[in-house]
């Protein structure tokens, strides 16, 4: 593996690991840009715009958009957070190029108000699709009672009023200030010529205008509000606690994520032990979010209704434990390897490494191997995970949970 | 150690990576294929009589015991074994099917001979400790309630138990009615009906040594007792369309149609017309439904296959105004279908099936699956080149033979919603 890295004059880094074994190649444009960066007025827009992109250009229509990549055989998508839009495809290293050039030209795309029309009505039933996902809602509304007025409450899909309102000119005028090329990062992964793709890169971008495009960054610990919903037709209680983690920034972000898998891996966590494996609840589940400036532990757990206080209660036992008793050294172990194998895994397709090549670049414009990782990983130590167990109090979390109504 | 032979030889690049073949007394299939320039490796084992081999009345049991065999075997108690399986880091996957049960998973290739040490204990000497059966039974009932808070997931159970022949649709999760009245004895002599050795199938991929391999997995598994699988007796499948009340934002709309299985010799006509119809963003329902229409965000088809039945299953996902106008556009696509695709439909279709192909390679579990699947359906592994060969060769003639035989005639229907499609509803 070979990481090569270049800044076109206009600010748009490409960065690359060459693989020459790699039996494919994946590519993505990181735009750092998502639904924190968004005013109210515009709540969506980003994840909209994500749409719009597959459009078309001035050049091309949507569905020529479609059967470019499929024709490419390109297994190609784009997603949206809070703080990042990507674009990517994997294809068979003879259609790299073309791939490339095809999200080179997208980029710049025509935002024709005939497609935004009818886009906006796809948005409005992915927003009704999420409504009918309980799992989905309770952590959107989580996230929303936790960030309170920190930009990270901001909602990517947005609401049926924010997209219903939005008009073109909006959009393409967050285009303009977001899809700066200083705010873009293109990474490639797999069997791929650096030196070639990069100057398709330039003929394509190299002409694009620099733009002040910053973000407000600020640290927040969490509301630590509590709230129930109630919904017709629901079976299961859903419930979804937030708390403070570190930061993408931070180093301690591997001692976060082994502390997660400690607590809530979907295996032989303290979560599985107390909840599942007696079958309090069916799921128990634990996540780190390292995010720009901050971070959280968002836990989720489903269970029958009446199951609620107890879930609730044994949750909070397992976090006075672990505050005053910190974890054991046979946890880490078992989190260190299950961490390891999954970075190995994911490491063996590019499509896999892709993510984590440019996230590392957003963040932390810097480059990390896996081995880089691997090595980040085996030195954790349990004095570490402790340290990070009092610094960021488990028991001070946001609550939301959704659940029948005729249940106490 | 048994006749072990070669059987696949792919491509230059590949050469050292031929798929070795074994069988043991009882009768369980080894295949091993070790993969150069990774680091992980995956298994999966295959074990024919899945949930409908189950009798009446027990529906949901194997969802159960899959729970149950993780809680204790050989010399390691439940807690003990979870521990050992998450020490070696071992990403595990199991599932319940129509017609078998599967177990595996990827780690790193030095932990591979452990993990399958910890499967040999749990699948030949699980302790199934009868005070542990009820947490697992009430799993499988947590489960199967959640599946209502998930509509999306429930028209699938739904479609395939309207669609297949009986026992074949029943859901794997269960039935509530089933599974409050299942027993420990019960589920024991149930394991023997589901655990059928003589067909099962264990597929290796990765960083392997084969011989090595091959003589470890001989001391494991060299001396069980060989045990059929019971054909289930099949009755006539319900097929038509059934609405559930369903008070959500969409109404979400299942159907499938029924198509030759995966053993049929049109097999890649029908993926590449289901690619064409609904596999992927220039697909026809995807143009048609969603970029021109706007009416959904979630449309698609998939091929679903089991040994004698499968079917081209779809799904669309709309608000409760535009569902009738939804089905409406579907089922002209379908029909649509029946005159033929275009060139450029066949070379995108053709494209599309071999990078997935070549691109499934690059991961060890997706190839572990393939081995096993190809000897469960075909009882013999397909060599790349002659898939890649068979994709090459499809022509718009081969794809139109296919379109002009059952497919897109009669339907299953399901939808969840505040109100029945009325188009439906007339049909009835």
């Amino acid at each position: 593996m070979q990481f090569q890295h270049t800044q076109l004059e206009n600010g748009l880094t490409i960065i690359g690991e060459v693989n020459p074994t790699a039996q494919s190649a994946a590519f993505g444009f990181f735009v750092r840009t998502g639904s924190r960066d968004e005013t109210s007025s515009v709540n969506g827009v980003s994840h909209f715009l994500e749409h719009m992109l597959f459009k078309g250009t001035e050049d091309l229509s949507s569905l020529e958009v479609n059967e470019a990549f499929d024709r490419l055989g390109a297994k190609f998508n784009a997603f949206t957070s809070e703080e990042n839009t990507v674009y990517y495809a994997a294809v068979l290293p003879e259609y790299f190029l073309a791939a490339v050039e095809l999200w080179c030209r997208l980029m710049r795309p025509a935002l024709r108000i005939d497609d935004f029309d009818v886009e906006k009505k796809v948005i409005l039933e992915e927003i009704a699709m999420y409504k009918d996902l309980p799992e989905f809602q309770v952590i959107d509304q989580a996230r929303q009672l936790h960030f309170g007025s920190h930009p990270c409450a901001n909602s990517v899909l947005g609401t049926e009023e924010s997209i219903g309102n939005l008009t073109a000119e909006q959009m393409r005028d967050y285009f303009r200030r977001r899809y700066a090329p200083n705010n873009l990062v293109a990474a490639c992964c797999g069997q791929f010529d650096f030196d070639q793709t990069c100057r398709l890169i330039e003929r394509y971008c190299g002409s694009w205008q620099t733009m002040e495009a910053g973000r407000s960054l600020s640290y927040f610990e969490g509301t630590g509000q509590q709230c129930r919903q109630t919904k017709e037709g629901l079976n299961s209680e859903h419930i979804c606690l937030m708390s403070p983690s570190v930061s993408m920034q931070d180093p301690r972000r591997y001692a976060a994520s082994l502390l997660s898998l400690i607590i809530g891996d979907s295996t032989g966590s303290r979560f599985f032990w107390a909840l599942v494996d007696p079958a309090i609840a069916d799921t128990a589940v634990m996540q780190c979010e390292a995010m720009d400036g901050v971070g959280i532990f968002s836990s989720y757990f489903r269970c029958p209704a009446r199951n609620r206080q107890k879930v609730l209660q044994i949750v909070q036992d397992i976090f006075r434990e672990l505050a005053e008793k910190g974890v054991s050294e046979k946890e880490l172990n078992a989190a260190k390897n299950k961490v390891l194998s999954a970075i190995t895994i994911e490491s063996e397709r590019p499509m896999g490494r892709l993510v984590s090549l440019g996230f590392n670049w957003v963040y932390l414009k810097s480059y990390r191997s896996v081995s880089e990782d691997v090595q980040a990983v085996k030195a954790v130590t349990i004095d570490q995970i402790n340290d990070l167990i009092r610094e960021y109090p488990l028991h001070k979390y946001t609550q939301v949970s959704i659940g029948p109504a005729d249940v106490l | 150690m048994l006749n072990a032979k070669s059987l696949e030889t792919h491509s230059e690049r590949n050469k050292m990576e031929s798929v070795e073949q074994m069988t043991l007394p009882g009768g369980l299939t080894v295949l091993v294929q070790p993969v150069s320039g990774v680091e992980s490796a995956s298994f999966s084992f295959l074990l024919p009589g899945g949930s409908a081999a189950l009798p009446d009345g027990c529906c949901g049991a194997a969802a159960v015991l899959n729970d149950w065999l993780f809680r204790g075997a050989g010399p390691y108690d439940s807690r003990r074994l979870v521990e050992e399986l998450d020490g070696i880091g071992l990403h595990r996957q199991s599932s319940v099917s129509p017609e078998y049960l599967s177990y595996g998973g990827s780690l790193e290739s030095e932990n591979l001979s452990r993990a399958l040490e910890l499967y040999a204990d749990i699948l030949l000497r699980p302790r199934l400790e009868e005070d542990l059966f009820e947490p697992s039974r009430q799993l499988a009932r947590q489960e199967l309630e959640a599946l209502d808070d998930d509509p999306r997931q429930k028209v699938s159970v739904c479609l395939y138990e309207r669609f297949y022949p009986d026992p074949l649709g029943r859901p794997c999760v269960g039935k509530e009615e089933d599974l409050r009245q299942l027993t420990p004895s019960q589920t024991k002599i149930l394991k023997e009906r589901l655990f059928a050795w003589s067909g099962a199938v264990l597929a290796a991929a990765g960083k392997i040594d084969t011989h090595a391999f091959l003589k470890h997995i001989e001391r494991l598994f060299g001396e069980i007792p060989p045990s059929r699988e019971c054909p289930p007796v099949l009755r006539a499948a319900a097929g038509g369309y059934q609405h559930f009340p369903n008070p959500g934002a969409q109404v979400h709309i299942g159907f499938m149609t029924e198509v030759p299985p995966f053993d049929s010799p049109m097999y890649y006509s029908i993926m590449a017309a289901c690619m064409v119809l609904g596999g992927g963003m220039s697909s026809r329902l995807f143009t048609e439904v969603r970029e021109k229409r706007g009416l959904c965000y979630a449309v698609g088809t998939r091929y679903h296959s089991l040994r004698s039945c499968a079917g081209i299953a779809g799904y669309a996902g709309t608000t409760p105004d535009k569902a009738e106008e939804t089905l409406s556009v579907i089922l002209s696509e379908f029909r649509r279908l029946r005159n033929g695709i275009s060139e450029d439909e066949l070379l995108r279709a053709k494209t599309g099936l071999k990078s997935t192909l070549i691109m499934q390679n690059e991961s060890t579990s997706a190839r572990a699956s393939r081995l096993a699947a190809d000897w469960f359906y075909l009882k013999r592994i397909r060599p790349l080149e002659e898939i890649r060969q068979a994709i090459e060769s499809l022509r718009i003639q081969s794809i139109q033979e296919f379109l002009d035989g059952p497919y897109g005639r009669k339907f299953t229907f399901v939808s969840f919603g505040p109100q029945p499609l009325q188009t439906l509803q007339k049909k009835e």
